[in-house]
């Protein structure tokens, strides 16, 4: 590693170390906005896709394919669409939420329900029948019964937040577009990444990378510790 | 089918009527009016595939009928929420019993979340069930360290703290060791002497079977019911019988 890594590396740390307020206020923006869009998410896009998984409706496979599709569009696209419904034209504009903490948080909310439905939806799936049955047979309610089965299935629905979590955290595309990157009001890490690199402060860029790769690992080891708590069942 | 006096004297009852099952556009089975009042104790027997799960699951109330109604009787009406009105009141036991992710403690009181009962009451149930299933030197270990026996003893276990007016065993003693067996059947026998209505399917006759005093048969997609339950030999010649010449329609 070069000097130049080094000074960098060490500026980058500095930054963090010595609660910089500019660098600290777009943690706080990042991880408020992504935690307030995940919050809102989690319950509904579990229960859709235990619903999704367990019943047989008409339409059921198409409903199905579209949530996949979704996870897959670019997050610039979501970041356009939310935009267009914002834009003081557009359906929503009267909310004025265009380049607000709320719209951004809207635009995440997009980004990431697909991936919490089609990963529960995955989850529930594969678990064996019986537990629900047992569960309802012993005269637990539906929402119990629901409950139940999340607790057997806890390692794979963490896995499936932590994956929209992080999509989420570390997009850009939406953030950037809905948000608009405003300094202390919408600058996110990964819009704020973006844009130090582009003036060539990498100190700063380097220092929010950090974190960002910190957070990947904290968020495994805790995955990795109750993966290795789980016991291979045997029925 | 039930006994007159039995309806009498213990109400909760399900009943199905007209009920017919189609898996794959194949007919499973059918009957005109079968009958599970709290106090019998039917036998139902069946060969592989010929429906047995399927019947109990569909009285427990986990499975709908193709055509037919099922219909309860004499239970404490439930919230309008609860759209399945047989949920929770006919406990359905699987051949492999699930339990859920946790210790023994945690599946033995599952069902106990549903009823209001006073901590007294709670305690006092939960030590009886730990006493009847012989569990308690297993209680704080994780569900899934439990032997076949010890899980099925735990299942039944945790079906009767749920105080069940009728229950569904289905196969349960298969792959059982003698000491388990005798175990499991000592706790069946203690559900028939509380006035439980039990339905218990078997592929052998045994122990079990002589608790009963109704036998239900699933037979070329017909459920015949009858209040003589076949014995051991009579079960062995007939079965002699249909590998020599074949069932006939």
């Amino acid at each position: 590693m070069s000097d130049g890594w080094l000074v960098l590396l060490q500026q980058a740390f500095s930054l963090l170390l010595s609660f910089d307020p500019h660098v600290w206020a777009i943690i706080n923006i990042s991880f408020s906005v992504s935690f307030a869009a995940l919050l809102i998410t989690i319950i509904p896009s579990i229960i859709l896709g235990f619903i999704l998984a367990f019943s047989h409706f008409r339409g059921r496979w198409i409903v199905t394919n579209l949530v996949q599709t979704l996870q897959s569009i670019p997050t610039v696209v979501i970041g356009l669409l939310v935009y267009l419904l914002l834009t003081r034209n557009g359906a929503l504009g009267d909310l004025k939420w265009l380049f607000t903490q709320k719209g951004m948080i809207l635009g995440q909310m997009l980004i990431c329900a697909p991936v919490l439905i089609a990963l529960s939806q995955a989850a529930f799936s594969s678990v064996d029948r019986r537990a629900w049955e047992t569960s309802r047979t012993l005269g637990a309610s539906w929402l119990r019964a629901v409950w139940t089965l999340c607790r057997e299935l806890r390692v794979p629905l963490l896995l499936a937040i932590i994956a929209g979590f992080s999509r989420i955290l570390t997009e850009v595309g939406c953030s950037m577009m809905v948000g608009g990157n405003i300094m202390n009001v919408t600058r996110n890490i990964p819009t704020a990444i973006a844009l130090e690199t582009s003036k060539g402060d990498f100190a700063q860029a380097i220092a929010l990378g950090l974190v960002l790769l910190i957070l990947a690992l904290v968020l495994n080891f805790i995955l990795g510790s109750l993966r290795g708590k789980a016991v291979p069942r045997s029925h | 089918m039930s006994l007159a006096n039995n309806t009498v004297k213990y109400p909760v009852s399900i009943e199905a009527k007209d009920v017919m099952i189609k898996f794959n556009q194949k007919m499973l089975f059918c009957a005109d009016r079968l009958s599970f009042s709290q106090g019998d104790v039917i036998y139902l027997q069946g060969d592989n595939g010929s429906g047995k799960s399927t019947l109990m699951k569909l009285l427990a109330g986990l499975q709908s009928p193709t055509k037919g109604q099922i219909e309860s009787h004499g239970f404490v009406s439930t919230p309008w929420w609860r759209t399945q009105s047989l949920l929770g009141k006919a406990v359905y036991l699987h051949q492999h019993p699930y339990l859920f992710e946790g210790s023994v403690k945690y599946n033995l009181t599952y069902a106990l979340a549903q009823r209001s009962l006073s901590s007294e009451q709670r305690k006092k149930r939960i030590s009886q069930a730990i006493h009847m299933s012989q569990l308690t030197d297993l209680l704080n270990h994780h569900a899934s360290d439990l032997s076949g026996g010890e899980r099925q003893r735990l299942a039944i276990a945790r079906a009767w703290i749920a105080q069940p007016k009728l229950l569904m065993l289905d196969e349960p003693i298969s792959n059982m060791d003698k000491h388990s067996q005798s175990l499991v059947l000592a706790m069946i026998n203690q559900l028939k002497q509380d006035g439980t209505g039990l339905l218990i399917s078997s592929h052998q006759t045994c122990g079990l079977t002589a608790l009963c005093h109704q036998y239900w048969h699933i037979k070329q997609h017909t459920i015949h019911t009858s209040m003589h339950v076949p014995t051991v030999e009579e079960v062995h010649q007939a079965n002699t019988t249909e590998l020599h010449y074949g069932t006939t329609n």
